[in-house]
């Protein structure tokens, strides 16, 4: 049946093309469409498979919206994005959401899911951060100290340091790799943490205070020199190149979790996930900017399919219990109650923060 | 080419339909859509895959080779391509800073520039299956005059480039990422005294180090030509690979997507490229390592882990690297230009000479003209011919700024010149080469080339054979010194040609490229 469906199509197709009277003769033997608007967004790269996954569009068709996204670093569409051709802002986190609601008057906004920030890294590095007391074993998954680890960096300590060392002997510096924090939230993220420690364990509320920061965190983003805008790439990277590159990583648990619940073969049994303690929470916050976007935003936080497929990414939502079931079907292991969980600076002092690392650059 | 209006299920059931007709009788497949690739002519190599992603995605890749430089500076200045394909994209995102002209970018292979090393040299240096070769032992041999080797231009080519960058990183020995500050030119100087080839382009300097491969000791390329080198059947030693024990820097060969509304176009291909049998596909036909996780590399890979070192921060560190380089650590140029100022080169053709002259003076303000420009310590040497062989002039380059009266001086003399007379070509090439000798008596430590430009066929004074033959009694030194012919007007093909043949150089056609950039592109080979 369906072959003789096709023949038919293919005939007609093919008288399509001979007559050469274009598209509009063979689109009206087209079944149509379902009537779907066009609806932009501006996300940050590390939702970019979520929103291209044919599940996740299908549900947006099924209520009419055809959504497009275009990505770019968290900051960057929070301050140089031309955001008037889009009718949604999606960054990764709070402050960059913050600052858009700001500027464009955005009545309110919507946090569909979040990520808790991680390292991603490897057994032989762990081992070593373990026997120098700087990580803990937390059950298969592992906690990297903040204090210690910002010690070392401020000693400039390299990998060849460590006694006993012959897992990684490299003159490398002792660093973890980010995004550039010039234009990207995972950064800004590290940056939060990195500030909480350099601050006595206290959020930065003030610009002065950030200022007065900027010179003790700054060497955790000049030294590593080039860094991506897009947290997509260093996790690939990751993947691909392995230990030799960046030994360890900061990322979204979610990006993590998305491969190791896939089985794809990228996550290979020497790869692990450190939190680093204190963590901070990656709260992926839409802003609308038009009505359209407003929809989107909507649909993400009720729509029990779509806050089902956020999982299936290793986005964690309001129900915990789908996130750990989700794990357990996929034979991966849950990961440890995160205790020290902080809240990231306002938008205004990690901008005064960003900006002091910027004019180091 | 379907229109992009056309519904997507219709758009696939068509193109599978004409991909079947195509199949059966061979025709180019008319459903497919061309995409622009402003491209970098490393990826040459990827064209047998072409076809087969066009058959699978409906996209026909059409490849524009450049330079990588070049490419970069095309792209900021608004190029016209939908897609853009070089082996890193570190330098154009340095370029374009917050002005990105990049939509999307993703690796498609890897390959880290490392040595290889003449399989004799290793053992005798101990260098041989040892993996704890670093660069700082590498320049200590190199000053030694123990080791001498081939490396691109780093401004003309991404090889070098990566090389002088990853050997530049090791050497400040800081750990982290090159500063301006913590260059380290006196152990780069060392490294860099070894050098003895230098080349413009990656794969002639593969093909250049095979003709020379008794004189030299290694060559730094990507690990994927010498693997392709140990392939074949041209060395007649191996080349050990070398993975300095710092690090070394690895290109990623990202496709980018320039032309937003091409965004469908690109997912497929990327999609394609990255897709595991692809990839292993990819790393057994370049010797490339594949970009996605997952897909195991083949036994010609050492299992040992590669230490990546970090790339610099910002333009003007690199810019800085780059410049150092070409005024203080390499070896400095000796670059004797033979021009041809017969009567037929009056008007235009002696015009656009002058031109392409004195832009390498500091006049041409782009990237590659400032790459391409006279630099620190170089000695110009120019000799005019026509019916006869005028008297030399020699210029040193010491100030390199844009009120340089050494460069004013070349300003000058180049603008006085008048067109008359024949065209003694091979009289004044043998001149050039005596020129080279005594140079080369004089100051051995320089890098000594000559660029052979005339738009005509030799009319007066000894023949193209009296000339080789000439050129095939001097010693092994002088015959060192490569010719770089410029065709241009009448000039004769197949003489030309001969001449950079048996001298060992290159061809370059000014009558397809205008001679500004021809002259430029040389400068990659000085």
């Amino acid at each position: 049946m369906g072959r003789i469906l096709g023949l038919v199509l293919a005939g007609l197709l093919a008288v399509g093309v001979i007559a050469a009277v274009g598209y509009s003769v063979i689109g009206r033997f087209a079944p149509q469409p379902i009537q779907t608007v066009s609806v932009r967004g501006a996300i940050g790269s590390e939702k970019e498979p979520f929103f291209r996954d044919p599940q996740v569009q299908a549900v947006f068709h099924k209520h009419g919206l055809d959504v497009q996204i275009d990505t770019a670093g968290s900051r960057e569409i929070a301050t140089t994005v031309d955001l008037s051709r889009y009718d949604f802002a999606f960054p990764a986190g709070v402050p960059a959401a913050q600052k858009i609601k700001a500027d464009k008057k955005a009545a309110a906004t919507y946090s569909p899911f979040y990520t808790p920030m991680a390292v991603a890294t490897f057994k032989p590095i762990v081992q070593l951060l373990i026997a120098n007391k700087l990580a803990r074993d937390e059950g298969g998954y592992y906690q990297l100290d903040m204090q210690p680890y910002m010690d070392l960096v401020a000693k400039n300590a390299r990998w060849s340091d460590f006694p006993a060392n012959t897992a990684y002997p490299a003159s490398k510096s002792v660093l973890i790799t980010s995004t550039d924090v010039r234009k990207s939230n995972s950064a800004a993220m590290y940056l939060a943490i990195a500030s909480y420690v350099a601050n006595g364990n206290n959020v930065v509320q003030d610009q002065a205070t950030a200022a007065q920061l900027v010179p003790k965190v700054a060497p955790l983003f000049l030294r590593q020199g080039f860094t991506e805008a897009s947290s997509e790439a260093p996790f690939d990277d990751y993947l691909s190149i392995g230990i030799g590159k960046s030994p360890m990583v900061m990322i979204y648990e979610a990006q993590f979790l998305a491969r190791a619940t896939a089985h794809d073969r990228a996550i290979t049994p020497e790869m692990v996930l450190m939190y680093p303690n204190p963590v901070v929470l990656s709260k992926h916050t839409l802003v609308p900017l038009k009505p359209n976007g407003d929809r989107v935003g909507r649909l993400l936080t009720d729509d029990p399919e779509l806050q089902r497929l956020a999982v299936k990414y290793g986005f964690r939502t309001n129900d915990q219990a789908a996130f750990s079931s989700y794990l357990k079907s996929r034979g991966v292991a849950q990961p440890p109650q995160l205790v020290n969980v902080i809240e990231p600076p306002a938008f205004e002092p990690l901008e005064a923060m960003i900006a002091g690392i910027e004019r180091l650059y | 080419m379907i229109p992009r209006r056309l519904p997507a299920i219709l758009a696939g059931l068509l193109a599978a339909l004409l991909a079947g007709l195509a199949c059966s009788t061979g025709a180019p497949t008319s459903s497919s859509t061309t995409l622009t690739v402003l491209a970098g002519s490393e990826l040459k190599d990827l064209e047998p895959l072409l076809p087969d992603l066009e058959k699978a995605t409906g996209y026909h890749l059409s490849l524009n080779y450049v330079g990588s430089l070049d490419g970069a500076e095309r792209i900021v200045n608004g190029d016209r391509s939908q897609l853009a394909w070089f082996s890193s994209g570190k330098y154009l995102n340095l370029l374009q800073a917050n002005r990105s002209r990049v939509v999307a970018q993703d690796p498609v292979m890897l390959s880290p520039v490392v040595i290889g090393v003449k399989h004799s040299t290793a053992v005798r240096l101990g260098w041989s299956g040892n993996p704890d070769v670093t660069w700082a032992d590498i320049g200590a041999r190199s000053k030694a005059g123990d080791f001498h080797f081939a490396m691109t231009n780093p401004t003309a080519s991404n090889s070098g480039f990566v090389a002088l960058v990853g050997v530049a990183s090791a050497l400040q020995q800081s750990g982290g990422a090159l500063d301006q500050g913590n260059i380290n030119v006196a152990a780069l100087k060392d490294f860099f005294s070894g050098q003895a080839l230098t080349a413009g382009s990656s794969g002639w300097l593969a093909d250049s180090y095979v003709r020379s491969q008794s004189s030299l000791d290694g060559i730094v390329n990507y690990e994927s030509v010498l693997l392709s080198m140990n392939q074949g059947n041209q060395l007649r030693e191996k080349l050990d690979l070398v993975y300095p024990k710092e690090g070394i820097v690895t290109a990623d060969y990202p496709l980018m997507l320039l032309d937003r509304s091409q965004r469908a176009g690109y997912d497929k291909v990327i999609s394609y490229l990255r897709r595991p049998d692809v990839q292993t596909r990819i790393m057994k036909t370049t010797g490339r390592r594949p970009a996605v996780p997952g897909v195991a590399l083949d036994s010609r890979f050492p299992a040992q882990v590669l230490i990546e070192l970090p790339f610099p921060s910002s333009l003007e560190i690199v810019n800085k690297l780059l410049f150092t380089y070409l005024d203080q650590i390499r070896r400095p140029a000796h670059a004797v230009f033979v021009l041809d100022t017969s009567g037929s080169m009056q008007g235009d053709r002696l015009d656009s000479l002058k031109r392409a002259l004195v832009g390498l003076t500091g006049a041409d303000s782009s990237i590659t003209g400032q790459f391409a420009s006279f630099r620190q310590r170089e000695q110009v040497t120019i000799l005019l011919f026509n019916s006869r062989v005028y008297q030399q002039r020699d210029f040193v380059v010491n100030d390199v700024s844009s009120s340089s009266p050494d460069l004013a001086a070349i300003r000058d003399y180049v603008g006085s010149l008048q067109a008359s007379g024949g065209t003694a070509i091979y009289d004044a090439l043998e001149s050039a080469y005596q020129v080279a000798a005594r140079g080369q008596q004089q100051e051995p430590d320089r890098y000594f080339s000559i660029v052979l430009m005339t738009d005509g066929q030799n009319t007066a004074g000894h023949d193209a054979n009296h000339f080789l033959s000439y050129y095939g009694r001097q010693t092994a030194t002088a015959r060192a010194v490569k010719t770089f012919p410029i065709l241009f007007g009448e000039g004769a093909p197949k003489e030309l040609n001969q001449v950079a043949d048996t001298t060992g150089g290159r061809v370059f056609d000014g009558r397809s490229a205008s001679l500004n950039s021809v002259f430029k592109e040389i400068r990659g080979y000085q």
